[in-house]
């Protein structure tokens, strides 16, 4: 008997991390990705490992997904992950203030933190802005963009998935009757096309996913936002740097091998696959970030780069979108059967995404596996390019 | 280490001389092989000549006559020129080798030229002046 | 940031399955404080949807957009277009050398990868983790921020491509995995030993210096190599490396 064929479209942080959990309970997995691995938004990701702080005032049910997540990534992939810790870091009496209503979050969410005066803060960070009033510690991390979703998809390939890069989708193939049944595909490496099925097809396209779904007639509420991040040529930290204050503009600093990226802030575009650089936001991530770390002026910028990413709820303003995700099946909402979308969420939670799309997958095709994707360690993100299927 | 099918995209033995928006110690690599190539040419043909020993003095008295020839001091010059380079920048590779002065390859590489530079001089004078 | 737009022509190296390499000339107005991997990605999506390059994290911690620009290897993703042309000037981009060409700009890695595994290379690390490097500051955050580490090899290849060595001999590992080697020492195991010190190891080096020369990430394989000739002589001798 043939095992149920799933395609993946998109070998982003979602995309990978659906493959990895599809081959893991024994389908057959096809990922097709128009570029490399990660190209998209999951690549251009500040690699902050997040520990749910960030979101644990407004957003709870994100922020226990990141905690949670966070815990699991370290277990199964630490290959790929400096877990060198965070601070949140209040300077004026604003941040004080939010740091009540920040403590009850953690302590809601279950995110353990640690109280330091403004000496060990500076101890432990010499290059904090000394006028510091308060501090804590959180579990904090950093990950390596690439090498993290190599791994996932390390781990799919040696399960039997199948990655078709560099492959363009051209259409979605329709029965006739409203069910996707598989793809049109353009290779554009060798230049030559084809065509795919499968039982179903899963969008894991992020910012994307309104684009893909359109192709099948489907809609997907998505508001594709970019974001500029600035990397700086020295590594000012060791911990990740949060400014304890509701999320805004430039108030984190990941450390990234020997630089120190800032972040982040959101505008509005019309054409995803070419974001230009937004410069006066460039200047604001100077300005924002040289109140966390004032030596960050005379530090040089080594790279300026823009992340799209896929925040759920169209028409809403970027920050007060949740930053959950969310899985849809495209036979609800817009009767075509054998599609499925998984769109929003965070690169820490790439995991878990791929647990509910999966979950989703097996119950339309009427299989009972358990998700065994928290336990199981990956491979060396290395054998992705090792291993010859 | 598996060996793929595909071929790398560029294997040519010429491509050692390629030293085109390249550093000075890709300069100084190309000049290295290229002298030893010239001193390995040079020990085969003095070989040679030496073997003319064996025809006789008329033989080998006829050969010294030619070396007085200003072209072949020249190429004399080259040989001269050559060994010093390849000895000395064989110097500073083996000091690098032995993890000494590695930050400073590239001003080593500058006093080896300086020397073999001053020194194909003082040779060129004795040698055309003698 | 704010400076006059450039324009700039695109001298594309070109490559579809078995066909013949060719050369394609794209000419596009650049801001010149843009990096050339944001030319070519406006390339694919304006001009040329078949173009295959390989590119991630935009800021130089992933290595995959490693390319030869006016045939010097490059990470894209940091270079500056006013750094390699000038208004109404051409740039020449080609993919690495020494590696299989999957197509246009993209190369083949995976002899790289393998190797940097074989010889157990850890790409990332925490600082408390991270080796002391022999002859070198032990790891510290100092206030002015400058730390040395051996993680920072991004395994971009461009270090392969520059090598005049790499370029004769596939065998040879190749600066960034003899680097990378140095990250355990060599009295961690045997087969690292006689990885390092075997045929394609350490002695097939031939100071060109390229390899340093070309390094986006301050590893500086070449100095890395010497160590451990060093380390390789000393545990001839002695039995030990250190």
């Amino acid at each position: 008997m043939s095992k149920p064929h799933v395609i993946v479209i998109g070998a982003g942080f979602t995309g990978v991390a659906t493959a990895h959990d599809l081959a893991l309970r024994g389908f057959e997995v096809t990922v097709v990705e128009r570029g490399p691995i990660v190209n998209g938004t999951s690549g251009r990701t500040h690699g902050l490992l997040h520990c749910g702080g960030r979101y644990c005032v407004k957003d709870q049910e994100s922020a226990i997904e990141c905690i949670d997540e966070n815990w699991i990534l370290r277990k199964i992939v630490p290959q790929v992950i400096e877990p060198n810790g965070g601070m949140f870091v209040a300077l004026d009496d604003n941040d004080v203030e939010y740091g009540e209503s920040w403590t009850a979050g953690c302590d809601a969410c279950n995110i353990p933190y640690e109280r330091l005066t403004p000496k060990e803060a500076l101890e432990i960070e010499p290059n904090l802005n000394p006028d510091l009033l308060l501090a804590y510690s959180v579990p904090d991390g950093t990950f390596d963009p690439l090498r993290l979703a190599l791994a996932f998809a390390a781990t799919a390939k040696s399960n039997g998935a199948i990655f078709r890069l560099y492959t363009d989708v051209t259409e979605l193939l329709m029965d006739g009757q409203g069910t996707v049944t598989g793809v049109k595909i353009w290779d554009r490496s060798a230049d030559e096309r084809g065509e795919l099925f499968a039982d179903v097809v899963v969008s894991a396209t992020g910012a994307w996913s309104g684009q893909i779904a359109e192709m099948a007639g489907a809609y997907v509420p998505i508001q594709p936002t970019p974001g500029v991040m600035v990397a700086y040529d020295r590594r000012l930290v060791s911990n990740v740097i949060n400014r304890l204050c509701k999320p805004s503009d430039g108030d984190i600093v990941v450390p990234q091998r020997r630089m120190v990226v800032v972040g982040t802030t959101s505008y509005d575009v019309e054409d995803l696959d070419y974001v230009p650089v937004n410069e006066e936001h460039v200047q604001l991530m100077l300005e924002r970030g040289s109140e966390l770390l004032p030596t960050l002026r005379n530090t040089n910028s080594r790279g300026i780069f823009v992340a799209t990413r896929p925040l759920i709820g169209a028409g809403i303003p970027g920050r007060s979108v949740a930053r959950t995700f969310k899985c849809f099946d495209h036979k609800e909402n817009d009767g075509i059967d054998g599609f499925v979308t998984i769109t929003g969420g965070k690169a820490t939670t790439l995991r878990m995404m791929a647990e509910k799309t999966t979950d989703m997958v097996c119950q339309k095709l009427g299989v009972s596996v358990e998700c065994r994707t928290a336990e199981v360690p990956l491979l060396s993100y290395r054998q992705f390019y090792a291993l010859q299927n | 280490m598996s060996e793929r099918e595909n071929k790398p995209n560029t294997s040519n033995w010429f491509m050692w001389f390629d030293v085109r928006h390249r550093d000075i110690g890709d300069w100084a690599f190309v000049l290295h092989r290229l002298t030893a190539l010239g001193l390995v040419l040079y020990l085969g043909m003095h070989l040679i000549v030496l073997g003319t020993l064996t025809l006789g003095p008329d033989a080998f008295n006829s050969f010294i006559d030619l070396a007085h020839n200003p072209l072949f001091i020249f190429g004399e010059l080259l040989v001269v020129a050559a060994a010093l380079y390849h000895g000395l920048n064989g110097l500073r590779v083996g000091l690098t080798s032995f993890g000494v002065a590695i930050p400073y390859q590239k001003q080593l590489w500058y006093v080896v030229m300086a020397i073999a530079v001053i020194g194909s001089i003082i040779f060129a004078i004795s040698m055309f002046t003698a | 940031m704010s400076t006059s737009k450039w324009d700039v022509t695109f001298l594309v190296y070109r490559k579809k399955g078995q066909g013949t390499p060719h050369y394609d000339e794209f000419t596009i107005k650049v801001n010149p404080d843009e990096y050339v991997l944001d030319a070519i990605e406006r390339i694919w999506a304006y001009q040329d949807r078949s173009l295959v390059f390989a590119h991630a994290c935009h800021h130089s911690t992933c290595g995959a957009c490693g390319m030869r620009v006016n045939g010097v290897e490059k990470l894209t993703c940091i270079t500056l277009i006013r750094d390699v042309t000038a208004d109404g000037g051409k740039v020449k981009v080609d993919p690495l050398r020494n590696f299989p060409i999957i197509s246009d700009l993209t190369v083949d890695m995976g002899v790289l990868y393998t190797r940097m595994d074989e010889v157990g290379h850890r790409p990332v690390l925490p600082l408390s983790e991270e080796p002391a490097e022999p002859g070198v500051k032990p790891v510290k955050i100092a206030a002015e921020g400058d730390i040395i580490r051996l993680a920072d090899c991004i395994e971009c290849g461009l270090c392969i491509s520059a090598c005049p060595i790499a370029n004769t001999t596939s065998g040879y590992l190749g600066p960034a995995v003899l680097a990378g080697a140095l990250q355990h020492g060599l009295d961690s195991d045997q087969h690292l030993f006689s990885l390092v010190e075997g045929e394609n190891g350490v002695w097939r080096c031939h100071s060109a210096f390229e390899c340093t020369e070309v390094c986006p990430s301050y590893v500086e394989p070449a100095g890395k190599i010497m160590e451990l000739r060093k380390q390789v002589i000393w545990k001839r001798i002695f039995g030990i490396a250190k």
